[in-house]
């Protein structure tokens, strides 16, 4: 059973929505576009807040909409928590009580989530008896979440929740988010046209452009196709590979990763044995060479092969790599026509340890700005 | 003449102007913030009509509101007459028939005034309310309601200040008993009406004008409260 | 204060327009105005006489002579009316006193007063009722009335009213029944209490009892209860004119006369 079924088509004026996916499992998923690609239509359209002109959508099986059955189940009923970009905290009403307001409606029995449980992972108890005119914008956004995770709803929607703060209330806020997913079992949609928000939250991505959907996936795949590329444009973008920490070696001042095509070395992070690490390669960080080479700085060297070769909008080579997972490279056309790459050819990867951009500096890379 | 002392004809004519001005007020709350909701909310075929409606006793002259509530209100009225078989209760010649004809006078006036307030108000904030479980009713209730209630203040302080000067519907209608439905702006017009009754007038005129301060002078401070406490520092 | 503005700004808007409207309409109508050489007379008149002094005013215009332009409301209103500056020509009063108020004033020409009309005081009810009763001292005419009231001009300012009050009083009833009174603001709104039966009894004009088909006179006051109910005409001061002096005259003609005597009035 499938978390969430949507296929929907919705009209107004200009804009024309039309959409189907499925998701599976916990976890988050991104719904990831630019600006006016449907992101925000589509997730009130499975919140109830917006009626689409056909089709259906199911959340663990049950019937959410179903245009040909006349089911259109109003949101109140639907068991989903929403944290909007503006957060919405009802202003007559105390920090304590917006957060109650969802759960107070729910039979005891119902209430999975635990106020106390929700307030600790949010660092907000300092604010329960305060007004939303008197919080930051950061703070609002955290109470937000909170109100919407003491409903107990099935599934989390979020819209940008982060894209009306500043850098650092975005950071305030980054490492909550963070941590949801891995405290309480509830299936996130994440809407956002933020690269380093997916690539920091998300482990499924659903791609939108126009109205439609152009991709659904793992993260590790969709960063490596050209139509998130085009997207995300020159700088962004990079291949997002899913790691676990291995070892230390203290005397050499690294950390050996693991991932499925083998080991990564990076340079020392200070994180347990075990604990999973997604780290990110820019495609301009990997060379390609048809030999093994010896003696060189490149402390990964990586076996693979080339699964496709396609040139991007800027003229530049796109090599496909499969190395156990994904991983892009970007070489001029020259060194592509020197080395005689084809498609099926097996190759080295090369990525200086250096290269790797671990999750963490992601955020940190988000406050310099 | 003692400036602070009352005559008899003041006492009584304020104390039944502020106890019909009161009841008209009251009991136009439940029907006046019902039909601003559904104006401001509801999408209807005949809603223009309804809002034409509402505002008739704006438009049309008073006296001519007056003989409609007499038409269908009065002991004999399409409506008055039934509800006197049935329950023997009857507006007329009495002080509820002043309430009412106080309360449809002043009914357009509370309307408009909470109708504004639910249209500018932010549609958002039910959208969460339902996000998080909340149906119509509840999220009426607990949000819509409490952030509209600026509106209704000056809906009811507006209604409340029309029903104390409400005089052409009243006197169409229940008549000028003293006592019952003499109203201030009645005794008022009476004593116009007689020669040398000019000074009685004028210092029923300084009461009214001295009540209505009054009422306004509260109205202002509650909403200031009501704001603060909502917003922080505004 | 500014949801206030925002709702009175859009009516103070309109009406002002209608104001505009009205007033730019009313600017080349001729006859507003101070009346000298004009083509107008301009009556004002106790509200009972408005169909008989219309049609007298017709009559008085088809035989060439000036146009009638009739105001008819209570004599108490038109008396403060006229102390106030308005325009009229001519006043004619329901009751003596209203032009004893304009004659101490110095309002009207005193040597053009006389009296024109006369009136009978009667109680009427609905149609629908039969009841057999004669207006003696001894009537119990509370008792009659029990829970319900009797509608009747104001007693405090309204002539028909005052008239009222005082026949009450010379027949005894006025204690028992002053308290099931219905004042209304002029005796023909008492009459439409009557015929839509909202009360059982009234007392108006047996001018006013003639023009409606839903009430029936029940019996007629005894002239000796009250003081003789006279209309007083006069000219205003300095209004007196030809045109002025001629509609006098011919309010005594007996043209005039027939006209007044179908409508139920007296004629002196």
């Amino acid at each position: 059973m499938n978390t969430l079924d949507i296929t929907v088509a919705k009209s107004n004026g200009n804009f024309n929505l039309k959409a189907s996916f499925a998701c599976e499992g916990s976890g988050v998923t991104a719904i990831f576009g630019r600006s006016g690609a449907g992101k925000t239509t589509l997730i009130n359209i499975i919140a109830g807040l917006i009626r689409p002109d056909s089709g259906s959508v199911m959340v663990n099986g049950h019937i959410l909409f179903d245009s040909q059955k006349g089911v259109n189940l109003p949101p109140e009923k639907r068991r989903m928590g929403y944290v909007f970009q503006e957060g919405r905290l009802f202003p007559h009403l105390s920090m304590k009580a917006n957060l109650l307001y969802g759960m107070k409606l729910l039979p005891k029995p119902e209430r999975v989530i635990s106020f106390d449980q929700v307030v600790e992972l949010l660092g907000i108890s300092h604010l329960l008896s305060r007004r939303p005119a008197t919080l930051s914008g950061g703070e609002k956004q955290r109470v937000a979440i909170g109100r919407a995770l003491l409903s107990s709803p099935s599934l989390l929607l979020m819209d940008e929740p982060l894209a009306s703060l500043d850098a650092s209330r975005k950071s305030e806020v980054l490492p909550f988010l963070a941590r949801l997913p891995r405290e309480l079992s509830i299936p996130i949609i994440y809407v956002t046209h933020s690269v380093d928000e997916v690539l920091n939250l998300a482990d499924n991505m659903v791609l939108m452009d126009s109205g439609r959907v152009i991709a659904i996936d793992t993260i590790e795949t969709v960063t490596t196709r050209s139509e998130f590329q085009s997207l995300t444009g020159r700088g962004g973008g990079g291949s997002v590979i899913s790691t676990a920490v291995l070892s230390h070696d203290k005397k050499k001042k690294s950390t050996h990763l693991r991932f499925p095509g083998g080991i990564l070395k990076v340079p020392f992070v200070d994180i347990p044995i075990d604990s999973p690490l997604r780290v990110r390669i820019a495609p301009r960080d990997v060379a390609i060479a048809l030999e093994l080479p010896i003696k060189t700085s490149y402390q990964n060297i990586l076996e693979g092969r080339i699964e496709k070769i396609e040139q991007d909008n800027w003229g530049f080579m796109m090599i496909h790599l499969d190395i156990g997972c994904p991983l892009l490279a970007r070489i001029t056309p020259a060194a592509c026509s020197d080395l005689s790459l084809t498609e099926g050819k097996d190759v080295f990867a090369l990525v200086k340890s250096v290269s790797v951009s671990i999750g963490k500096r992601l955020i940190l890379n988000e406050l310099k700005k | 003449m003692d400036l602070l002392h009352l005559t008899p004809l003041e006492i009584e004519s304020l104390r039944l102007s502020l106890w019909v001005s009161t009841w008209a007020v009251l009991g136009s709350l439940v029907p006046g913030i019902f039909i601003a909701w559904v104006l401001a909310r509801v999408r209807f075929p005949g809603r223009a009509l309804l809002d034409g409606i509402v505002h008739l006793p704006l438009v049309l002259p008073p006296v001519v509101t007056g003989y409609f509530l007499l038409v269908l209100m009065g002991r004999h009225g399409m409506i008055g007459g039934w509800l006197y078989d049935v329950t023997g209760f009857s507006f007329a010649f009495s002080w509820r028939g002043a309430a009412l004809a106080a309360g449809v006078m002043a009914f357009p006036l509370f309307v408009r005034a909470v109708r504004l307030s639910l249209e500018s108000m932010d549609r958002g904030l039910e959208e969460a309310a339902h996000t998080l479980g909340a149906g119509r009713t509840r999220v009426f209730f607990t949000i819509t309601l409490p952030l509209s209630f600026p509106g209704i203040l000056t809906g009811t302080i507006l209604a409340f200040a029309r029903s104390l000067g409400e005089f052409g519907a009243t006197i169409s209608f229940v008549s000028n008993i003293p006592g019952e439905t003499r109203t201030l702006p009645l005794a008022l017009y009476t004593l116009i009406q007689q020669p040398g009754g000019e000074v009685g007038a004028f210092r029923l005129c300084i009461i009214a004008v001295v009540v209505a301060l009054f009422a306004l002078m509260i109205s202002d401070f509650l909403a200031r409260r009501r704001i603060f406490l909502m917003h922080g520092e505004k | 204060m500014n949801l206030l503005l925002q709702i009175y700004r859009p009516l103070l808007r309109l009406r002002a327009f209608l104001f505009l409207v009205t007033f730019a309409a009313l600017i080349p109508f001729p006859g507003f105005g101070s009346a000298e050489g004009r083509e107008k007379i301009l009556i004002f008149s106790a509200g009972s006489t408005i169909n008989a002094i219309t049609e007298v005013g017709d009559l008085f215009n088809k035989q060439g002579n000036e146009k009638c332009v009739i105001s008819c409301a209570a004599s108490s209103t038109l008396a403060k009316q006229i102390a106030q500056g308005a325009l009229a020509d001519i006043y004619i009063s329901a009751n003596p006193k209203w032009m004893d108020y304009l004659s101490e004033k110095d309002l009207i020409e005193p040597e053009t007063r006389f009296d024109l009309l006369g009136n009978r005081l009667v109680l009427i009810e609905p149609i629908s009722n039969d009841s057999r009763i004669e207006i003696t001292p001894g009537l119990d005419l509370a008792g009659l009335l029990g829970k319900e009231r009797m509608a009747m001009g104001d007693p405090d300012h309204v002539p028909a009213g005052i008239y009222g009050k005082q026949a009450l009083m010379a027949l005894g009833m006025w204690d028992d029944i002053k308290d099931r009174v219905a004042p209304m603001k002029d005796v023909r709104a008492a009459l439409v209490m009557v015929e839509r039966e909202e009360t059982p009894f009234g007392i108006v004009y047996s001018t006013d009892a003639r023009i409606s088909k839903k009430v029936r006179i029940v019996d007629v006051f005894p002239e000796t209860s009250h003081p003789p109910i006279i209309y007083p005409v006069a000219i205003l001061a300095e209004k007196e004119s030809p045109a002025t002096k001629r509609l006098i005259l011919f309010l005594q003609s007996p043209e005039a006369r027939a006209v007044f005597l179908k409508h139920g009035f007296t004629v002196k």
